[in-house]
């Protein structure tokens, strides 16, 4: 893309999990205080897509470091720091996504979310913004030394990760990446098995199954979502170089970012809730059925093809 | 057995698919292995998952035609899998993980032509799942995992 690289996406994109917390945060504080069912809904959907968006946010970042950090006008050690900041954010960012997400389908499943879910949220959200401001008030100082009391002094992250000591483990071992490259295969089959299934009961097969019933699987899809991701990010941060300059990884993350919300799409919308055994689904619903399919199997082809369509591994 | 495996990775086709400067020879079949493997790893999961207890409201019956997906991504990966190994026949028929794989597939599919047998056999809909049908889904998911590791490590070990 001529008109875009990933460091400038990256500026654009940085201000979503900071902005998008703080306000999910306030919608979910809101929700509890008046009670409102249809409000703490929205709250973990925005929470959801909060974690979906920091995913190429995070992965920008890093294509961003690869970039800037020989040059010598900026401190490496502000970058290292904003980097280990901005992973154990990702981190929690994910978490609460996850468990957002879980709410919402336990609310599906029995008409009612667990207390812990709740609790646990609340918990990992404010945790996440504890993170994630200082993470990006640190990026800020990488390009904006007048935003700083003493510009010779460098925040240090102040958190325990380190994407330098995740590297040290999946390349000075060896048998991390094949382990890993095995999990991200399971993980594969059974996230697509699932998802595949679901969608196509959308798309008019298993038509003797409700939707409630076959939309009870899709935890063990989201158990494979997460295998890839936690995997996925090993690779990405052990070798980052074979991944930023790489289109066919570009092309996996936006497939990527398409089929991560119809896991959103899936639990939340009413209209396919309420397919009995032996209903169809409207054409739009068949059309973003159809439409996250093709997306699963672009994550599939991208990712496969990564070693011959982009740089050698 | 050796000279066959030369010949085998000598023949112009082989050839053309280890060689090929072009995505679609290895890559493509490669890729299309991968593929296949989602398909039927992911479909006959699926249906382990539902024998073992996992979405009871979930009628049986109508997962028969899980063995319809269940079977194009074995016939894909039955084909494409050929083509991979006589690409590379000298060193993976040779390799003991590769057997190791194949026996792991072996067991994975006619475990789920034996669940289908016991579960899909009757003229009845299949409502309960006996401790013999979800012993053999066991065996399934494990048949399938041990397959996927094999195969993924064949990657490594040369």
């Amino acid at each position: 893309m001529p008109f875009i690289n990933l460091p400038h996406l990256h500026l654009l994109m940085n201000h979503v999990p900071t902005v998008g917390t703080v306000v999910a945060v306030g919608l979910f504080i809101l929700a509890l205080a008046r009670r409102n069912e249809h409000l703490k809904h929205a709250a973990l959907e925005v929470f959801f897509l909060i974690a979906l968006a920091t995913l190429p946010v995070y992965l920008t970042g890093v294509a961003a470091q690869l970039e800037i950090q020989g040059r010598p006008d900026v401190s490496k050690a502000a970058i290292t720091a904003h980097h280990d900041a901005a992973l154990l954010a990702f981190i929690l960012m994910m978490l609460t996504g996850f468990v957002s997400w879980l709410s919402l389908w336990q609310f599906r499943r029995h008409g009612r979310s667990a207390g812990w879910t709740t609790g646990g949220i609340l918990l990992l959200a404010v945790l996440t913004l504890a993170v994630v401001a200082p993470a990006a008030s640190i990026g800020g100082e990488i390009r904006h030394p007048e935003i700083m009391p003493d510009p010779n002094a460098v925040a240090p992250a102040g958190v325990w990760v380190s994407a330098a000591a995740v590297q040290d483990i999946v390349t000075t071992r060896p048998w991390v990446w094949p382990a890993a490259e095995t999990l991200h295969f399971i993980g594969l089959s059974l996230l697509f098995g699932i998802l595949f299934a679901i969608n196509l009961r959308l798309l008019g097969g298993f038509r003797a199954i409700s939707y409630a019933s076959m939309h009870r699987m899709l935890p063990w899809g989201m158990l494979g979502f997460g295998i890839n991701l936690i995997t996925g990010m090993l690779f990405f941060i052990a070798a980052p170089e074979q991944y930023t300059a790489n289109a066919p990884f570009l092309w996996k993350i936006i497939c990527l970012m398409i089929a991560g919300a119809d896991l959103l799409y899936l639990t939340v919308f009413d209209k396919i809730w309420a397919l009995e055994p032996g209903d169809d689904a409207a054409v739009l619903d068949k059309a973003i059925a159809a439409t996250a399919i093709v997306a699963w199997v672009g994550v599939i082809y991208w990712g496969r093809m990564l070693p011959f369509l982009g740089n050698a591994f | 057995m050796i000279d066959f495996l030369t010949w085998l990775e000598g023949t112009s086709f082989s050839i053309w698919v280890r060689e090929a400067p072009t995505i679609w020879a290895f890559s493509t079949i490669l890729t299309l292995h991968t593929f296949g493997m989602g398909v039927l790893v992911g479909a006959s999961a699926l249906l382990d998952l539902r024998l073992l207890g996992v979405g009871r409201t979930m009628p049986i019956g109508p997962l028969q035609s899980l063995y319809r997906i269940m079977w194009s991504g074995f016939w894909l990966n039955l084909v494409t899998g050929s083509m991979l190994f006589a690409a590379d026949a000298t060193s993976r028929g040779t390799q003991w993980l590769f057997f190791v794989k194949m026996l792991f597939v072996i067991i994975g599919v006619v475990t789920m032509v034996l669940i289908r047998r016991r579960v899909f056999g009757g003229p009845a809909e299949p409502t309960v799942v006996s401790s013999a049908v979800r012993g053999l889904a066991v065996v399934s998911l494990v048949a399938w995992v041990a397959a996927i590791t094999a195969g993924r490590l064949l990657a490594y070990v040369n």
